[in-house]
């Protein structure tokens, strides 16, 4: 796993609070992982801080699973 | 209508997310009564919400504050009185949230952490802000602070959930701080208890449009809007309501003193 995917698991983890097995690349946020549309903006914040990044909004909108939110990541950075 | 109630007026406003909010119908009504204020909201509301395009329309600056952190309080209230250019005179704390509603954490069956999370923003945030425009000296003699609650801080609501706790928390708080704000510095402090409102938070309250007919069925005066909430707001903002303090004010067409009324009794009659 590379270091960002697993980076971006870890912030899943501790702002849904699932078990890291849950956290897979298919795993949906709101669908898998009970995260509400708060939950959703969240972790892009997160994601943004953490990988010193910006998601725009209209681009945030297509990242609704795990793997697609380490796809962008690993394509922005 | 506009009657220039908060003309030279500065405030702060919390808490607008989109123009369903009451916070931004206040901000709103606000201008258009002639007062100048201070947008605020913690950075993943603004983030959801639309608080940019309220503050094109009013005039107003937005500093980004988490009511729950005491650095940005303080960060929030020097720099309103710099942008305002003086002391404040009313400020509105809308904000609230539970993370055991959020994650359909039963009554019964709260997850702690989340009960404390939700308490911190939805109740003892109200405290910090007083405390910090007390400390700060910030508010000018007869200042208004108003919160918004809801009457299931008196009543049983079941899927109001731990929010009921915390707006019992909040209307306290309200009377204790508007004792001491009030004896040191003439500042009043209320919370209003208003109908539920199909605002992005109330819409995440469980069976919620049921329960927002039954109230409008259970009111005289059928369910307070957001608008009229915001009309009432600016009253208590206005130097007309100056000795109002420590109350929490019902706003709700009669809701809370009816027991029942002929439309919901017809619904049982065979």
């Amino acid at each position: 796993m590379s270091d960002i995917a697993s980076r971006v698991k870890a912030i899943i983890v501790d702002k849904l609070g699932v078990d890291e097995n849950e956290v897979v690349a298919e795993a949906s946020f709101t669908n898998d992982l009970g995260a509400d549309s708060l939950d959703t903006v969240e972790l892009i914040m997160e994601f943004e801080k953490e990988f010193d990044i910006q998601i725009p909004d209209d681009q945030a909108e297509n990242i609704a699973t795990v793997g697609q939110a380490i796809k962008y990541i690993e394509e922005a950075k | 209508m506009a009657y220039n109630l908060l003309k030279g007026k500065r405030g702060i406003i919390f808490g607008a997310l989109d123009e369903n909010s009451i916070a931004w119908k206040t901000a709103v009504r606000a201008h258009e009564e002639g007062a100048q204020f201070v947008l605020t909201n913690a950075p993943i509301a603004m983030r959801m919400g639309k608080i940019k395009e309220l503050a094109e329309m009013t005039g107003a600056e937005i500093i980004p504050a988490d009511a729950t952190n005491i650095e940005d309080l303080e960060n929030l209230v020097e720099k309103s009185m710099e942008i305002l250019g003086g002391k404040l005179d009313f400020v509105l704390h809308s904000i609230g949230m539970s993370v055991n509603v959020r994650k359909g954490r039963a009554y019964t069956d709260e997850n702690y952490s989340f009960t404390e999370k939700g308490w911190d923003v939805s109740a003892l945030s109200f405290h910090k802000v007083c405390q910090t425009l007390y400390k700060k000296d910030a508010m000018n003699e007869w200042g208004s602070v108003v919160a918004l609650t809801y009457m299931a801080a008196q009543r049983t609501f079941p899927d109001y959930n731990d929010m009921a706790d915390n707006k019992a928390y909040l209307e306290s708080i309200a009377r204790s701080f508007g004792y001491f704000f009030g004896k040191d510095k003439k500042v009043r402090v209320n919370t209003i208890s208003q109908s539920p409102t199909p605002t992005t938070a109330g819409q995440g309250v469980k069976g919620f449009d049921g329960f927002l007919a039954y109230a409008d069925m259970m009111s005289p005066l059928g369910n307070a809007t957001a608008d009229d909430c915001a009309d009432y707001t600016i009253s208590l903002f206005s130097d007309l309501t100056k000795k109002v303090t420590m109350q929490n004010l019902f706003h709700d067409g009669g809701f809370s003193n009816t027991g029942v009324s002929n439309e919901v009794m017809d619904k049982f009659m065979s």
